[in-house]
């Protein structure tokens, strides 16, 4: 039986890490700071909406929209591997991820980047 | 003495190819003290001759007798009837491999899988002369709870990863791989980092822990795994 190596495996398993970490990170100062806690507050448009046009907020929501839109469609692909044996209908299923990805990041920034309050 | 019922999976390859097999009920009289493999042995010299099982020592050293009772994965001369807490008792061959004959299942791509990850000591070095190589308590105490392995299956078989991956080099392999790449006489980690840093290798695991559960010597294949991982991506970085 030949085992013949493939190049795939480290990068997506080393980045689902990464990302996953960020996310957490990302998520409790977006709980930290959208929610006022421990404190609370009023969460509506008028208190939201000038923070998030900020440079440093839109900077901050695009990198949570790259490491969230990366860390589910890469666990998807890693899923699809397990079940999915074709060589063809793997790349396939794989372009069709990176299409999915980049519609959901351009859909994504265009909505980020030019907010204005 | 209690009576309980078995419940055992049949497949005969004569007369059920290609069917999923049979399930067949058998009402034994177990006495104190009985494992599984008792019971089996009983049913196959006095109830009937066509039971078809592996079994060698007895005394869960060789391996041979993993199966699935009760849906989980054990030895069945370790397994007391007692500690199962039923009256009736499913067993069934080991998942994930071809059934042969009822509860006999070919182990030969797990062997594969054992024999690509070079299970055994290299070296480049030439041995003292005078003496074997030596090795320190503490480098010693690193391959506690690796070199244990029976090689019964058992953790391969419960892994959801291996049921849907073939090519998975399994928990088991994987654990040899640790075993040897953790030894501090062996030399042989780039030829063995070869077969391991792989997607059907090291970064296929997702962590399940079904292995770990499934272990009848109680080793954990999962922190092996995660140790062959941390030893790849530092060669990596």
């Amino acid at each position: 039986m030949k085992f013949p190596r493939t190049s795939g495996g480290f990068y997506a398993w080393l980045f689902q890490r990464l990302t996953g970490i960020l996310l957490v990170i990302l998520l409790l100062i977006h709980f930290a700071v959208t929610h006022n806690l421990p404190k609370g507050g009023t969460l509506t448009y008028a208190v939201v909406a000038p923070r998030l046009a900020t440079a440093t907020w839109k900077v901050f929501d695009l990198m949570f929209l790259v490491c969230a839109l990366f860390h589910g469609l890469n666990g998807v692909w890693m899923v699809i591997q397990d079940y999915v044996h074709s060589e063809t209908a793997q790349m396939w299923i794989y372009y069709g991820l990176c299409t999915l990805g980049l519609i959901l990041l351009i859909l994504g920034a265009i909505t980020v980047i030019p907010f204005k309050a | 003495m209690a009576e309980y019922l078995f419940r055992i999976f049949r497949y005969d390859p004569e007369k059920d190819e290609g069917t999923k097999g049979r399930v067949q009920e058998y009402k034994v009289d177990v006495q104190e003290g009985w494992t599984l493999l008792d019971v089996l042995v009983h049913i196959k010299w006095f109830m009937d001759g066509t039971l078809t099982f592996r079994r060698a020592c007895s005394h869960g050293i060789c391996g041979s007798c993993g199966m699935t009772i009760n849906g989980k994965n054990g030895l069945a001369c370790e397994t007391q009837i007692k500690d199962l807490g039923t009256q009736v008792i499913t067993v069934e061959p080991l998942r994930g491999f071809r059934v042969i004959k009822d509860l006999v299942v070919d182990m030969e791509p797990f062997y594969d899988k054992l024999y690509a990850v070079k299970p055994y000591l290299i070296t480049y070095t030439p041995p003292p002369s005078d003496r074997e190589r030596l090795q320190s308590p503490e480098d010693r105490k690193l391959l506690d709870g690796k070199y244990e392995c029976l090689l019964c299956g058992c953790c391969t078989s419960s892994c959801p990863t291996y049921w849907a991956d073939k090519d998975f080099l399994g928990p088991c392999a994987l654990l040899k791989a640790a075993k040897f790449s953790l030894d501090s006489r062996d030399e042989g980690w780039a030829e063995r980092v070869n077969v391991i840093d792989d997607k059907h290798g090291i970064w296929r695991c997702h962590t399940i822990f079904n292995c770990v559960e499934a272990c009848p010597k109680d080793l954990n294949p999962t922190k092996a795994i995660v140790e062959l991982r941390r030893m790849a991506l530092r060669g990596r970085l």
